[in-house]
């Protein structure tokens, strides 16, 4: 068949510039370690990847969800450990202030000693995290919870619990209310320290005044026991939800593994693979040059003279 | 006889002189596009009869022709027509392409953001921080939408010139062919000869033209071409050539369509109609990819503005007011077709993002009837009156009245990513809380506990008196304080039980007790007289419900009919374009491999080929050396004969 001269150079130049689009392509592969560089190099892995990328996305968020959390929980545990050691020490104090032994005066000094146990309480109760917000509050995180009242202590907070979102469908309470620590179980702990602070204050002159300590400080004994149980059952709850944190991390750990490795067989380029065709594509191109170039210095003109 | 031998010396050196000029203007146009090589066409002249046979009288040029096939070159025409219609497209949706898949300027990433801001703020309800986080990445999601907008536009504004310059284009083809089929005329009509070279520029306009528009080429009894564009419509008839006109849409000022005129009179000319080269592309990319990314993006836009808005009216900000909107929705686009002979005015609103699709809308009044045509799939739909509510559209007639015929374009959504914008600039006015709290009234001697409370939309109009306090009978396991004038809804397991306004409502352990937009749940075994507060939310900056509730939209499907997440519904547009683009980058490879074997096969009949010349140089350098040679020898024996004389 006859074939123009100017066919030849169009289809030589037309190969190599396909030869060379097609190295480019990978060469961009190769530097990018990326196999689908725009959607519609795979339109099905694209959509999927960019699927992949908000899991991933959203599951990093959960994890500094989590992390916060977690931060939240660590300082209402301090303040439940320190609550739960004030409350034992007054117990102490109160069972140490029935010896029969003491005197009016002494009894006055182990008033004193609860008394400061009740601000250290109250401090407690009025506790601030790291951003200045009242740890016991409820939703009123900016009002200040407990205010001393001469029989105890008065709440203002409320009982709204801090959830987050720990698991794409699942939230975890990171708060403690103030009436849930301090007055769980029926038993106001400032009432109940106010109260044996005042029958200890109160002068033993009378067989019936004798009998009404004894009564007040059996008293205080019991609802101090129920409430220092209420700050274990509190305290365990926190822990158990520190737990669920660590179980739910790790699994968002694994989680995230998968999601990784999913986009990278979504995405990724096989080097192996990628290099060698770099090679035969290039092996390619120079056969094309080469033979392109011998096949256009052919020419009859050459020998007429 | 000498003579004679003279003569046919001089035929041989005339017609290896015409041999030798044609090969010379081969190799010189070997590399001219559209150039067909041409041939001397020889024959021998009469000859005489001498009476002892005939004498040969030397030779003649009958006619140089062209080496053309009609047939291949109109191969070469089609295969370039679709060749350039698909590079057309191609090359436009490219460039969406790489736009949506893009991490900086892909909508994923600021979706994602955006509600990675929001569980932040979750986790700090109070912190300044956290919200001006979430605003800056509103605020960047909002410029987001608008660059998204911004480069749909400008894509637009590039097709509607790009059609432009494909029009003008065309018009001067038209216009030179209709020249050159004059010039070809009256260049025949004197010699009766092809004049080669003005054949080959001709169709070299055609193969032009056909790169604009899919054309078809009728040859007439004397030569001339008649050029048809566009389902039959005459471009070029003989001498004459008509124009096409890049007019305004009728229904869409910001759009540039094609025009056909002729002696005078424009028609508008479908989009149908115009198939095969540039402008055939522009105009599909235009119908089937432009507006479908712009119309998929707005739906995003408006669905999650909506939702949004929705969930954060029913927040309340740092200050204890309610939310307010928190992004600005776009609205429907009603144009009237410039052509309508009525006054009437329809408007359109969102009434439900949710069932939103992402189509225009064609509403004519037909007959008495509105027909609304869905435009993506052409189901249409017939009312007889407005207004009517139709995919989250409500539609509705403003004022005035339509004449039959009168048409009306709705696009609900298209303007969705370009009015995207920020309603909240303070941080303050985030509303993150929820409205009400509960909680039990201190002094209850029993378990039960109450749900912290959720609100719904009935709550922005019931006006409920807060607190409400409920107390609860033992003896008639009720509860009694529900506010004066509101019904009570009892739902345990999907079947619900309402209590008219004022009557005690019975007790369930875990039931969901609703009542003007409130809705709560008592766990447990109240004791008689237990009481049960629902307060408003004062001074809960630490609260962060209604954040979560904000947070979690990210993955409800909102979209589509409750299908599809924001970042779902933006996938699918992505997997949508992608495959488009993929399957434009194989057809177009194909029409390319279509080309170049028209054009090859074309190029083996017509073109020049080097060699070939090469040897005809030779042959006609000595075909005139012989003939040099025959005038020689006659000379000589005219010569000889005179030498007798001496």
């Amino acid at each position: 068949m006859r074939i123009s001269t100017s066919s030849l150079y169009d289809s030589g130049v037309a190969r190599i510039t396909d030869l060379q689009s097609s190295l480019a392509r990978i060469q961009q592969q190769l530097a990018t370690g990326q196999r689908v560089l725009t959607p519609a190099d795979d339109p099905a892995a694209a959509a999927q990847a960019l699927d992949v990328k908000q899991s991933l996305a959203l599951n990093h968020q959960l994890a500094s969800n989590r992390a916060s959390g977690r931060a939240v929980l660590n300082q209402v545990e301090g303040a439940l450990s320190s609550a739960s050691d004030i409350v034992e020490n007054a117990k102490a104090l109160v069972v140490r202030a029935g010896n029969a032994s003491l005197d009016d005066q002494q009894r006055g000094f182990i008033a004193i000693e609860l008394r400061g146990a009740l601000d250290d309480l109250l401090a407690l109760a009025n506790a601030k995290d790291g951003a200045g917000n009242y740890l016991f509050a409820g939703y009123q995180t900016g009002t200040q919870p407990y205010v001393r009242t001469a029989t105890g202590a008065l709440y203002n907070g409320d009982d709204g619990e801090r959830m987050i979102q720990v698991q794409p469908a699942q939230q975890l309470a990171v708060s403690a209310t103030g009436r849930a620590v301090f007055e769980g179980g029926g038993q106001d702990m400032f009432r109940t320290l106010s109260d044996v602070i005042s029958v200890l204050e109160t002068p033993v002159g009378s067989p019936a005044a004798s009998a009404a300590l004894t009564a007040g400080l059996a008293n205080a004994n019991g609802k101090l026991d129920k409430a220092l149980d209420n700050v274990l059952t509190v305290r365990a709850s926190v822990g158990s939800r520190l737990k669920q944190l660590d179980a739910l991390d790790s699994a968002g750990g694994a989680l995230a593994e998968q999601y990784r490795e999913t986009l990278g067989v979504l995405q990724d380029v096989d080097y192996a693979e990628a290099i060698s065709e770099l090679s035969k594509q290039q092996l390619t191109l120079e056969a094309a040059q080469q033979s392109f170039l011998r096949l256009t210095s052919l020419s009859l003109f050459n020998y007429l003279s | 006889m000498a003579s004679n031998i003279l003569s046919i010396g001089k035929s041989a050196l005339a017609a290896a002189q015409a041999g030798l000029a044609t090969t010379g203007h081969n190799i010189a146009n070997a590399s001219t596009p559209g150039y067909s090589r041409q041939v001397v066409v020889q024959s021998a002249v009469q000859p005489q009869d001498f009476g002892y046979g005939f004498v040969g009288q030397g030779t003649q040029i009958s006619a140089v022709k062209r080496v053309y096939s009609d047939f291949l070159s109109r191969q070469v025409v089609a295969a370039q027509s679709s060749k350039s219609e698909l590079d057309s497209y191609y090359a436009q949706i490219r460039q969406i392409n790489n736009l949506l898949a893009d991490p900086s300027t892909g909508l994923a990433p600021a979706v994602q953001e955006f509600f990675n801001g929001l569980h932040d703020l979750a986790s700090n309800p109070s912190s300044i921080a956290s919200r001006q986080v979430v605003l800056a990445a509103g605020e960047a999601l909002a410029d987001r939408f608008q660059l998204l907008a911004g480069r749909i536009d400008e894509t637009h504004r590039g097709v509607n010139s790009a059609i432009t310059s494909s029009i003008h284009a065309i018009n001067s083809y038209a216009q030179q062919i209709a020249q050159v089929n004059r010039a070809i005329e009256q260049a025949a009509g004197s010699q009766g000869n092809p004049p080669n070279d003005l054949l080959d520029q001709r169709d070299r306009l055609v193969s032009d033209l056909s790169k604009e528009i899919k054309v078809t080429v009728i040859k007439q009894d004397g030569g001339a071409y008649n050029v048809i564009v566009a389902n039959g419509l005459p471009l070029v008839v003989g001498g004459q050539s008509s124009a096409l006109e890049a007019g305004v849409s009728p229904s869409d000022p910001t759009r540039v369509e094609t025009h056909y005129v002729s002696n005078g009179v424009t028609t508008a000319l479908g989009d149908q109609s115009l198939v095969g080269g540039r402008l055939g592309g522009l105009v599909e990319f235009r119908a089937n990819t432009l507006d479908t990314v712009q119309n998929s993006i707005g739906r995003i836009a408006i669905g999650l503005a909506s939702s949004f808005n929705s969930q954060h009216r029913l927040g309340q900000d740092i200050d204890g007011n309610l939310g307010s909107d928190f992004f600005t929705v776009g609205t429907p686009l009603v144009s009237a077709s410039s052509a309508n002979a009525g006054n009437a005015n329809i408007s359109a609103a969102i009434a439900d993002a949710t069932m939103l699709t992402a189509s225009d809308y064609k509403l004519v009044h037909e007959g008495g009837n509105y027909v609304l045509t869905r435009l993506e799939d052409g189901v249409t739909q017939t009312f007889a009156s407005l207004p009517q509510t139709v995919d989250g559209v409500a539609l509705s007639l403003s004022s005035g009245a339509p004449a039959n015929g009168d048409q009306f374009l709705i696009r609900p959504v298209a303007t969705g990513a370009s009015s995207f914008a920020l309603a909240v600039q303070d941080t303050a006015r985030i509303a993150g809380a929820s409205p009400i709290r509960s909680g039990p009234v201190p002094g209850n001697t029993g378990t039960a506990k109450i749900s912290p409370g959720v609100v719904d939309a009935a709550y922005l109009v019931a006006g409920t008196p807060l607190p409400v306090v409920v107390s609860y009978d033992a003896g008639s396991n009720t509860l009694t304080g529900f506010p004066a004038g509101m019904p009570v809804t009892v739902s345990v397991a999907g079947a619900s039980t309402t209590f008219p306004a004022g009557t005690p409502v019975s007790y369930t352990d875990g039931a969901e007790i609703a009542f003007g937009g409130i809705g709560v749940q008592i766990t447990g075994i109240p004791g008689n007289g237990d009481r049960f507060a629902i307060s408003a939310n004062q001074a809960a900056v630490g609260d962060n419900r209604n954040a979560l509730l904000l947070a979690n939209l990210q993955s409800a499907n909102t979209l589509a009919r409750g299908t599809a997440t924001y970042e779902g519904a933006f996938a699918q547009l992505v997997s949508l374009v992608g495959s488009k683009t993929r399957e434009l980058g194989v057809t177009s490879a194909g029409a390319g491999t279509m080309l170049s074997e028209a054009v090859e096969a074309q190029q083996a009949e017509s073109g020049v080929n080097l060699d070939e010349e090469a040897t005809n140089l030779l042959r006609y350098q000595q075909a005139y050396q012989a003939a040099g040679k025959v005038i020689q020898i006659a000379n000589e024996v005219f010569e000889s004969l005179l030498q007798l004389n001496k």
